[in-house]
């Protein structure tokens, strides 16, 4: 739990073809307690990651997958806790 | 099969390891395995197989080796530069082993010869280096109900998983679908020659699992790699019930909806000094050409054609409406592969004889306009 007053950051992890936003950091910090507000501040820092990950209508696009730890997110609503690892997962293609 | 005294001497180090011994090793000489891409991902997996003794292993690929290859792609050597890479694997794979059969699959897959190609293997391995032909490969598996082992790379990143029918998710459950190919492939965005070495010789370890019936299979697991972080990760997916091809109810049931690779494309490629020809009498026609930029705007924005439109790849399905069609419709994009996969889509979305501006804006700044910058790949 987060007591009040406490700022809690979460780790993000960002895949390569996603990180010309992130000034090339693989990782990065970002609170909120919904992966939908983990992402909304993640733009503030970073303008522009959220499109590339999610639509007009606040769905994860295709060839992204989110990750809370080892879960698999189905829904921007989810809950994430202070200590939550966020991996971003990006289909890649090369061979 | 039994083996014979030279192969047991061969395998020598299986034989001793009780979860293969000698009727495991006698199930690898049996099994029939299909390498697609004899790429990055390709040549470990492959050289691993062929030692392995996978009695009959299959190497689809169409390319020409080439001398950028050599960096990664260990099939081949620089004496090899310019063979067919699909031959110079099939004698390299029985350099290392003659006591199996290798196939070379000189060709293209498409949506018109991977069922019958992929039907005559029971394992299927990945290593192809678009994302259409990813979609390609898992819908043809989960059709014919073969194994398949899944592997991507770019740059320092690597990503693995396995399906297997029946027993959980496939690719397009991972990733839906393939309408965003928005993502670079080797040629564009570079990689480290090491990469491939890692992930292939997982999908080879995979394979082998999955012909023996040893261990637990990648199913449902995501493996992602950072070589630069040294770390592997391992995410869990489940079986989406609404998956397009091996959901409750299917929408895919053939390949018809893939578009062909062989034959001719739906679309005109054009180079920069063609492009600049079909411009000009345009104009001195009172006509125009529509030129749709399909990079990104922080790409567009540090220059781009003349009064082209600025529609991001990914959005592109979402934003036809917005592209004039009383003028012919070129697409570029900075070398070529986004301008393509643009073109494959509008000619899907009914755009009739969409050009691609072939080799991109570096090869427009480079034959026609060398006052055009053109912004790094992101």
């Amino acid at each position: 739990m987060v007591r009040p007053g406490e700022v809690r950051m979460n780790t993000v992890r960002v895949p390569s073809p996603l990180r010309s936003y992130t000034g090339g950091a693989a990782r990065v910090s970002a609170s909120g307690a919904t992966v939908g507000a983990l992402l909304g501040e993640l733009e503030r820092a970073h303008p522009g990651v959220r499109f590339r990950m999610i639509d007009e209508q606040d769905r994860i696009r295709p060839h992204i997958r989110i990750f809370v730890n080892q879960r698999e997110v189905a829904s921007l609503d989810e809950a994430i806790s202070a200590q939550d690892e966020v991996h971003l997962v990006c289909a890649l293609s090369g061979g | 099969m039994a083996l014979s005294p030279a192969e047991r001497e061969r395998y020598s180090r299986h034989l001793l390891l009780p979860e293969i011994g000698a009727a495991g090793q006698e199930k690898l000489k049996a099994a029939r395995v299909l390498v697609i891409g004899a790429g990055g991902l390709g040549s470990p997996a492959s050289l691993y197989l062929a030692a392995a003794g996978v009695g009959t292993l299959g190497v689809v690929d169409h390319d020409r080796v080439e001398l950028s290859n050599l960096q990664r792609q260990l099939l081949f050597d620089t004496a090899g530069v310019g063979a067919s890479k699909a031959q110079a694997a099939r004698a390299r794979l029985l350099a290392l082993n003659p006591e199996i059969a290798v196939i070379a699959h000189e060709l293209k897959l498409d949506a018109g010869n991977a069922l019958e190609l992929l039907r005559g293997y029971d394992c299927v391995l990945d290593g192809s280096d678009r994302l259409p032909t990813r979609y390609l490969v898992n819908d043809a598996c989960v059709l014919l109900a073969r194994p398949l082992v899944s592997a991507a790379i770019h740059r320092f990143e690597g990503q693995a998983m396995s399906y297997v029918p029946g027993a959980g998710p496939c690719y397009r459950c991972l990733f839906a679908e393939s309408a965003e190919d928005a993502v670079p492939n080797c040629a564009e965005a570079g990689v480290l020659g090491v990469l491939p070495g890692m992930l292939g010789a997982l999908q080879a370890t995979e394979a082998i699992k999955l012909l023996l019936g040893i261990g637990e299979p990648l199913v449902g697991r995501l493996m992602t790699f950072d070589a630069l972080a040294m770390q592997w990760r391992e995410f869990r997916f489940a079986r989406r019930p609404d998956c397009a091809v091996c959901g409750a109810h299917p929408s895919i049931t053939s390949l018809a909806g893939h578009v062909r690779a062989a034959g001719a494309p739906a679309f005109e490629r054009v180079g920069p000094q063609q492009l600049h020809t079909l411009w000009t009498n345009a104009i001195g026609a009172g006509r125009q050409l529509t030129i749709v930029d399909v990079r990104e705007p922080r790409e567009f924005a540090l220059g781009h054609l003349q009064g082209a439109l600025n529609i991001p790849l990914a959005e592109l399905p979402r934003r036809w409406s917005g592209i004039p069609l009383e003028f012919p419709v070129v697409f570029a994009c900075r070398s070529g592969a986004r301008s393509r996969r643009a073109c494959e889509l509008a000619a899907q979305a009914g755009i009739s004889s969409p050009i691609q501006l072939e080799g991109g804006l570096l090869a427009w700044a480079a034959l026609v306009d060398p006052e055009l910058q053109v912004a790094p790949v992101e």
